[in-house]
């Protein structure tokens, strides 16, 4: 019995000792690797890449915060869509064609699609691979859409929330575990100096 | 009473003594701070990575990285200084007046010593990745396993010869010392034998290098970090196994013949 104890509590102070690695790992600041911030009119029917960061890893977060006024569909595109000069102006070469064509035969490149209609949606995407990661918006609806929008590409060590929640998780289990381990250390040493 | 009764008696008692409270803490905390801190996904960015297996190789490497240290002072503080102690201390004479072969009793002090650090290790490095890379850790578990056995292989052949220097000696301060020395020369050796092999367009020195430390073979394999000696030897898949079986038949070779020293040799 006492040996179950020992094992049990010594269990679960290791992971209360992981657990508080975790939490340190998870306020570690992240910091700013590119970002896109304004406002612009969406016409009916129009397609716009809006943030590009290329490839992302998984120490890495898109963080998307926009309001609408109008109904627009919001997508994370699993591409990496190449700024470059076309016609004189500054702009990508992904288009409406190649959208409608990812949504067709290549649907598991799109991780994430919303629409959001005369409200603000907030994204925070971290991948669990190495991938390209595109945001795009395209205004489906008869009428123009104004977009206002606050994307950015966060560093970080872990993904924050995700690293939380598992402490928050395994620390109560490790304190659990280690309590009738700790107590009967105690009552011993207690027992000694009586 | 069974074999079994005093074989676990033995190891949970060299578990205690290996693992006093609070180190095995002190190494989880370590084994996972140090992952997150050290895991470095951009280095496969940046570096001429193609294939999934080279991302995962090259990630792994840079999770083990700093980690590998610590593992490494905890097995030879459990080998040199637990298993010494218990020598000088006589310890290990007790244990021999339980219902037990001698080699049973080395095995409960390695499992203590090596497997469980080896178990904290791996356990705690693997789920740290998991948490960062889920997709990447379940599509290449292989690799990542296999970069793992190439990186500890070089770390257990040391562990050997301080365990054979531990044995013969009756204590485990110069064991220790010399698996110091074993480790950073082998850095060295390394360094000189990458050098070599650049001026004399031979990959002789790394192949020699990697029958002991593997890890280099599956470098050059992967081409990640090599940058232009990569044209230099490019060892296939089926090589670099080669390499690291051939490896872990070196640390075969010296934990049999501890075994046999202290089964038949021992005289305390």
């Amino acid at each position: 019995m006492k040996r179950w104890t020992t094992i049990l509590g010594r269990g679960g102070t290791t992971l209360i000792a992981i657990s508080l690695a975790l939490l340190i790992v998870s306020f570690i600041p992240q910091t700013q690797s590119s970002s896109s911030k304004g406002s612009m009119p969406i016409r009916a029917g129009q397609f716009s890449v809006m943030f590009s960061p290329g490839t992302i890893t998984p120490q890495q977060e898109v963080q998307v915060n926009i309001t609408v006024k109008g109904t627009l569909t919001i997508y994370l595109l699993e591409i990496n869509a190449r700024a470059q000069f076309m016609n004189g102006t500054f702009g990508y070469e992904f288009n409406l064609t190649d959208l409608q064509e990812l949504l067709k035969e290549h649907p598991e490149q799109i991780p994430l699609e919303h629409e959001v209609e005369n409200s603000g949606y907030k994204l925070n995407y971290t991948p669990s691979k190495i991938m390209n990661a595109t945001v795009a918006v395209y205004n489906n609806a008869s009428e123009t859409a104004t977009l206002e929008f606050d994307m950015a590409l966060k560093s970080s060590l872990a993904p924050g929330d995700k690293v939380r929640t598992i402490a928050y998780f395994a620390a109560p289990i490790g304190v659990i575990m280690a309590v009738p381990w700790l107590l009967s250390g105690w009552k011993q040493r207690k027992n000694k100096l009586a | 009473m069974g074999k079994g009764k005093p074989f676990l008696e033995v190891l949970a008692s060299a578990i205690h003594e290996d693992f006093r409270f609070p180190f095995l803490e002190l190494f989880a905390f370590l084994y996972m701070l140090g992952a997150f801190a050290l895991a470095n996904f951009s280095v496969s960015l940046y570096s001429q990575v193609s294939t999934n297996e080279a991302v995962a190789y090259v990630v792994t490497t840079s999770l083990i990285g700093f980690s590998l240290l610590f593992f490494l002072i905890l097995v030879f503080k459990n080998i040199a200084y637990g298993l010494g102690s218990e020598l000088e201390k006589g310890i290990i004479q007790t244990y021999f007046s339980y219902p037990l072969k001698r080699w049973a009793i080395l095995t409960a002090k390695l499992l203590s010593g090596i497997g469980v650090s080896l178990l904290l290790f791996l356990g705690i490095q693997i789920s740290a990745f998991y948490i960062l890379a889920p997709d990447i850790v379940s599509t290449q578990l292989s690799t990542i396993m296999l970069t793992y056995a190439a990186n500890l292989s070089f770390p257990l052949i040391i562990s050997g010869i301080i365990l054979l220097l531990t044995l013969q000696l009756g204590r485990g301060g110069i064991g220790l010392v010399v698996g110091i020395m074993l480790y950073l020369g082998m850095s060295i050796a390394s360094q000189i034998a990458l050098l070599v092999a650049q001026a004399t367009e031979s990959a002789l020195g790394v192949q020699i290098i990697s029958m002991f430390s593997p890890n280099y073979a599956l470098q050059y394999h992967y081409r990640a970090l090599v940058g232009a000696s990569s044209s230099l030897w490019n060892p296939t898949l089926s090589e670099t196994m080669l390499y690291i079986g051939g490896s872990y038949a070196i640390v075969a070779a010296l934990f049999i013949l501890g075994y046999i020293y202290f089964s038949r040799r021992l005289n305390l």
